[in-house]
């Protein structure tokens, strides 16, 4: 069996890879995949508390890369999905621990055992990013819809493309996208996004408080019903997964007066 | 980079006591009573890592290296004379003497002889090999109505370890039992836990598959190590050294990615936070919250403890056991931080915390 590798990148701090990481994982996962997390963010590690999964961490990438340990002591198995294991980041070193080739090593070996191996990397392009791609075949773009982070994401697409040897494919997903804010032209749109970055579009996610709710859970949204963000988070799985699934509608997220009624009488209802 | 600054008082304490650890990332500073201060920059990959991790280590404090002089191992780096001359000027300039580089790569010591470098003979002082076998690891409950005996006859607020598979399956089944009950008011989290407690006995198969298969690929090498964990498993690990006396006080915080580890007692006065590892061959005892991971008999002690004012770890480690929290959302902790200064011990080959308690 051989798996496919994908890094979720995006140049930017902050603009959500380590959420998408997550909720992705869950996603896949959910959709009957075995997936395999991996966070290459060496040093500032924060995917194992976003899966709830802090207090399992024994081992690390760093030590199954020093051979302290098998890959398989280092590999922690999500709480609620058997098929989802998590590879976390060692937090007393720095990205300086790992190179290229022991990278391409350790993917070859993940995806010989995962159907999915997605590679959280940290923000910037130095040595952690280089890292982090080293042994990836598709690569997932994510930026928000601001001039700073779409100016960040294309040098990111720019160093994908100088790599196109090895990452077959790259794909946006656009995050925190503030409909309303969109509406009254404050925002830039999908299309504004994609216009400058003229990349193939995977998905769109929207603002959403559940995010900050689940990030302080352990629990990633797409594994919740009702919630926007998640369903947009399943979506792309989806889409990885080869299915066609048009985008969500947006506009009706919150603006209408419909979905407004529909929430004044029943309030559970995430719209 | 976590550097870990030290209290200038340590220079003192340093002198009166001996046998001082401190591990930050890739440099190791080792120091023993009679063997002197060993700097390892060993784990480093290139020059430029090396120099960067000493100069950042070495501002630990300017008091404690004056006057010191110290070995460097260099490990299996390769390095020009220039090079070596940079990395001995990082040190010369906090003040220590470097007396003799260890090396294992040979146009290093090549370079050291045309520095007229002293070059070390023999190994160099290591840190303490630390094994723990992360696969019996297990869900961490905090039992409301203890089934464990109670320790120093305080509620007991156990957290328990496992060391052999058999105590793994009684607690994973002991677990899937109560906590539906104790834990009527919160479905969710009880049904989190039951199904934490079906991956414990999960768990325990991975152990299993895990000894077979190391059996079926390496039979030789294996033989040695299957040994040694069938000794553990049999009797409780012995104490491979006898515990140094010396105690090392630190007066910080220490934050994420910050790591201390120490041949004899520990003493951190300040909160020990989520991401930060504190070890110790002896006790740890935090004058402060502990909110990282304490690892307490390091060299195998499992009358080693571990003490905080307030018990919130992530994980808890004594000799070759690991306990790991309770899987509760964190805002709801509020119980757990109010409860006092806390004792963890292993009793029964389970870690186990209790109210402290002084007899």
């Amino acid at each position: 069996m051989s798996g496919r590798v994908i890094v979720i990148t995006s140049g930017k701090g902050g603009v959500g890879k380590t959420t998408a990481s997550a909720n992705l994982g869950v996603a896949l996962a959910n959709t009957g995949a075995s997936v395999c997390l991996v966070d290459m963010d060496i040093g500032l590690r924060n995917l194992d508390i976003l899966m709830g999964l802090e207090n399992r961490v024994v081992y690390n990438l760093v030590d199954v890369i020093e051979e302290r340990c098998k890959l398989r002591q280092a590999l922690v198995k999500d709480k609620r999905l058997p098929n989802l294991s998590l590879l976390p980041a060692a937090q007393t070193r720095d990205k300086t621990a790992v190179n290229s080739d022991q990278m391409k090593v350790l993917c070859t070996e993940l995806k010989s055992i995962f159907d999915f191996v997605l590679v959280d990397s940290p923000a910037g392009i130095e040595s952690g990013f280089q890292n982090a791609v080293a042994g990836a075949e598709e690569a997932i773009v994510i930026t928000t819809p601001e001039m700073s982070a779409v100016r960040d994401a294309d040098r990111i697409i720019g160093l994908l493309e100088a790599r196109k040897d090895e990452i077959t494919q790259y794909r946006l997903v656009i995050n925190r996208l503030r409909p309303n804010m969109v509406k009254n032209s404050d925002m830039m749109s999908v299309e504004d996004v994609l216009e400058i970055l003229s990349v193939k579009l995977l998905g769109v996610v929207p603002e959403d408080e559940e995010i900050i709710i689940s990030t302080n859970k352990g629990e990633p949204v797409s594994g919740t019903e009702n919630v926007r963000s998640g369903l947009a988070y399943r979506n792309i799985a989806r889409r990885i997964r080869g299915e066609d699934v048009p985008l969500m509608d947006l506009d009706a997220l919150n603006g209408t007066w419909m979905t407004r009624l529909v929430k004044f009488f029943n309030p559970s209802v995430r719209v | 980079m976590a550097v870990v600054k030290l209290p200038e008082q340590f220079a003192e304490l340093y002198k009166i006591l001996g046998g001082v650890d401190i591990c930050m990332s890739k440099i190791a500073i080792i120091s023993q009573p009679d063997q002197g201060v060993l700097i390892d920059v060993g784990g480093c990959g290139s020059l430029q890592e090396a120099a960067s991790h000493l100069s950042n280590t070495l501002q630990v404090s300017n008091q404690f290296w004056k006057g010191t002089e110290v070995a460097l191992n260099f490990g299996t780096l390769e390095l020009t004379p220039p090079q070596v001359a940079q990395l001995l000027a990082i040190a010369k300039a906090v003040g220590a003497t470097p007396k003799q580089v260890f090396s294992e790569n040979e146009p290093t010591r090549a370079s050291l002889r045309s520095l007229q470098m002293k070059i070390g003979r023999g190994k160099p002082m290591k840190l303490p090999e630390i094994k723990i076998d992360a696969l019996t690891q297990h869900e961490l409950e905090e039992e409301e109505d203890s089934n464990y005996t109670e320790v120093s006859g305080a509620e007991a607020e156990s957290m328990t370890l496992y060391e052999t598979e058999e105590n793994l399956e009684f607690n994973a089944s002991l677990t899937h039992d109560t906590v539906p009950s104790a834990e009527a008011e919160d479905d969710a989290t009880a049904a989190a836990d039951t199904a934490t407690a079906g991956d414990a006995v999960e768990e325990v198969k991975i152990t299993q598959e895990f000894i077979d298969e190391a059996e079926e690929v390496d039979g030789e090498v294996d033989a040695e190590e299957e040994e040694e964990e069938e000794e553990e498993r049999i009797a409780p690990p012995k104490p491979t050294t006898p515990p140094v006396p010396a105690v090392l006080y630190l007066r910080q915080h220490l934050r994420s990615g910050q790591t201390v580890s120490h041949k004899g007692h520990l003493v951190i006065i300040g909160d020990v936070n989520p991401g930060a590892e504190v070890m110790a061959e002896g006790d740890v005892t935090v004058w402060g919250a502990l909110r990282g991971i304490a690892h307490a008999g390091i060299g195998g002690n499992t009358d080693a403890e571990i003490r905080a004012l307030k018990m919130q770890p992530i994980q808890i480690r004594i000799a070759h056991a690991i306990a790991r929290s309770p899987d509760k959302p964190r805002y709801k902790f509020s119980r757990f931080a109010n409860s006092g200064p806390e004792t963890a011990r292993i009793i029964d080959g389970k870690i186990k915390i209790a109210k402290s308690n002084v007899d």
